[in-house]
Formats: C-alpha cells, sequence, structure tokens
C-alpha cells in the first residue's frame, strides 16, 4: 500500500528538515505543502527528501492539507497521513496510525491524546479547552471522539476522496471529524504522544473554530 | 417641519446624485432602483412622520417615529454587514480554490 504523508508548514524553517527526515523512514513519500513561508522551509523541506507544494498566498493549515490530499490522491496515494509541521507528534507512530487501515478495519484514524499516552499537557488546554472542545463537537457536531482537535490522522484513499476540507483555517480538524461522522465512515482512535514545544490553540482560537464552521455551513 | 424641509432637500440631492450615476452607466439598473426604492421609502417616512408617530404610539412603543425610523435602519445595516460577511466569506473560499489550483498545476 502507498502511504503518503501530507505536512502542511508555514514558517517552520526550524523544524521541517528534521521532521521530513523522521517522517520519510515510515512513509513512501512526504509531502509538504508550504504555506507561503517568508522563511526557507520550502528549501529545507526539498533538501530533506520532500515534494514541496508552495501556495502562492497564506491560506491557511486546513487549505494546505486539502491542497496535499488532492496531490496525494493524484500520486495514488492508498492511505494519507496529516502530520504537523512543529515537530510536536512522534514519525515512530505512524504504524499504529495505519495499521487500522491496512488490516481494513477502518476508513480514517485519528490519533488521541487520551487514550493512556503520556502528554505533556499545558494545564488550561487539559482541563478547560479541551473539555469545552469535546462538549461542543459531541452536541453539535455529533462527534464522539476523545480528542477532538488532534492534527495527526490517517485517511484511506477512499475517506480522502469523500472528505474535501471547506474550512482553510483552524476549524478543519472538526470539520474533518464530523464529516467521518456524518459519511458513516469506519474510525478507529489511536492512543498518540504529542510533545509541546508551545501552547498552541488557546481558547479564543476555539471561539474562531465555532464562527468558521458556522460561516461555512452558510456559504454552503 | 424645517427638519422635514432639510431633510427632504437631503434625500432630493441623493436621488439627484444617484441618477447622474445612472446616466454615466457607473452604477448597475437593479443597483440604481434599489437605491431609489430606499429614498423614496425615506421621503415618505419623512413626509408621513407625524402619522408615523401616532403608528409607532399606537402599536405601544414609547419613542417617536423618527427613533423607530432609526432602529429599522440600525436592523437594516446590521443584516447588510451579514450579508457582506458571507460574500466576503465566498470569495476567500474561491480564492482559497484558485490558490490550489496554481499549486497543483505549478507541481506537474
Amino acid at each position: 500500500m502507498k502511504i503518503i504523508c501530507v505536512i502542511p508548514a508555514w514558517n517552520e524553517e526550524k523544524n521541517i528538515f528534521k521532521v521530513v527526515e523522521n517522517v520519510s523512514a515510515y512513509v513512501d513519500k512526504v509531502v509538504v505543502v508550504d504555506d507561503c513561508s517568508r522563511d526557507n522551509t520550502s528549501l529545507l523541506a526539498n533538501e530533506a527528501g520532500a515534494d514541496v507544494l508552495r501556495h502562492i498566498i497564506n491560506r491557511g493549515q486546513g487549505a494546505a492539507l486539502q491542497t496535499g490530499n488532492e496531490y496525494a490522491l493524484n500520486n495514488m496515494a492508498d492511505i494519507i497521513v496529516h502530520f504537523d509541521a512543529d515537530d510536536q507528534f512522534l514519525a515512530s507512530e505512524i504504524p499504529d496510525m495505519v495499521r487500522p487501515i491496512i488490516e481494513g478495519r477502518a476508513d480514517i484514524v485519528f490519533g488521541s491524546r487520551f487514550l493512556g499516552k503520556k502528554t505533556n499537557f499545558p494545564f488550561t488546554k487539559k482541563y478547560i479547552i479541551m473539555p469545552l472542545a469535546q462538549l461542543f463537537s459531541r452536541v453539535f457536531l455529533g462527534v464522539k471522539l476523545s480528542d477532538p482537535q488532534n492534527g495527526f490522522r490517517a485517511l484511506s484513499r477512499q475517506a480522502a476522496k469523500i472528505i474535501t476540507i471547506n474550512n482553510r483555517e483552524m476549524a478543519h480538524a472538526s470539520e474533518i471529524q464530523a464529516k467521518a461522522f456524518k459519511e458513516k465512515l469506519r474510525i478507529v482512535e489511536v492512543p498518540i504522544t504529542v510533545i509541546y514545544h508551545h501552547f498552541g490553540q488557546k481558547l479564543s482560537g476555539g471561539f474562531v473554530v465555532i464562527r468558521d464552521l458556522l460561516i461555512n455551513k452558510i456559504i454552503k | 417641519m424645517l427638519q422635514q424641509v432639510v431633510a427632504i432637500i437631503i434625500i432630493l440631492f441623493f436621488v439627484f446624485k444617484l441618477n447622474g450615476q445612472k446616466r454615466k452607466k457607473e452604477i448597475s439598473l437593479n443597483e440604481f432602483y434599489l437605491w431609489l426604492t430606499f429614498w423614496i421609502f425615506a421621503l415618505v417616512a419623512i413626509i408621513f412622520i407625524k402619522q408615523i408617530d401616532s403608528l409607532v404610539h399606537n402599536l405601544g412603543f414609547s419613542g417617536s417615529g423618527i427613533n423607530f425610523l432609526i432602529y429599522l435602519a440600525v436592523m437594516a445595516l446590521f443584516y447588510l454587514v451579514f450579508r457582506l460577511r458571507l460574500v466576503i466569506a465566498k470569495l476567500d473560499k474561491n480564492l482559497t480554490e484558485v490558490v490550489r489550483i496554481v499549486t497543483l498545476n505549478n507541481k506537474k
């Protein structure tokens, strides 16, 4: 099975070379979608051996992932792995993520920080932001997952064809989960490790996610 | 009375400007009719402000007719801002699609 890893990146020259190198050991091809970085992200990703796509205007992580998905589908990917460029995920966990798809048990696999593996969560993220996000996803999107906002996921070819990411910024994570449930895809959650180097999305970011989800629903 | 005359003069000035824009083809016919309807509505409201006063009073509002018109205007503005937000979101979505097509074509 051909596994392609899509890494959206914006101003990630500090981490991208290492991330591409680490990921390359576990997949057939690495695609870095440089979302109009102002630094050497493209150059370094290319030197590390990735296929580099470059947005001419910054469009956000969701948009970069969809660009990467389309490129991967055009390149006959059987499985597409979404991976962050900031070196917070462990490449060694990619085999765990793709296994349920290879074994035919899942169409889409979501990484979860709440299934036992050790993650150095910031306090407010663990006890305030995540429970609120989980409640919102459950009540309004019908998503019953332990981790409502996780960028580490694996999609079968079929799932990537069905799920088109319309939210160009951070709401894409909720959108992908909601669509997976709506389309009744076979979903598996896999415990993953996240090493936080920075706080990431704040509570205010959560409100932006809700706003974007609503607007995207209306303009469809 | 003086205020009404001033308001009517202002409205007529804008209708005159609107007509000029139409003649110079700076706005579409649809847009012209939309704004003309708006100014005619404003003109009628100013001329019959006393009747609107009593209508508003009969409806149980404590303010005057002009206050009521301002409330309506604010509501209309909110709606227009909402519509604009949706138009911008749609344009934004289209822009993303164009960027994606260019990106994928550049890689071919």
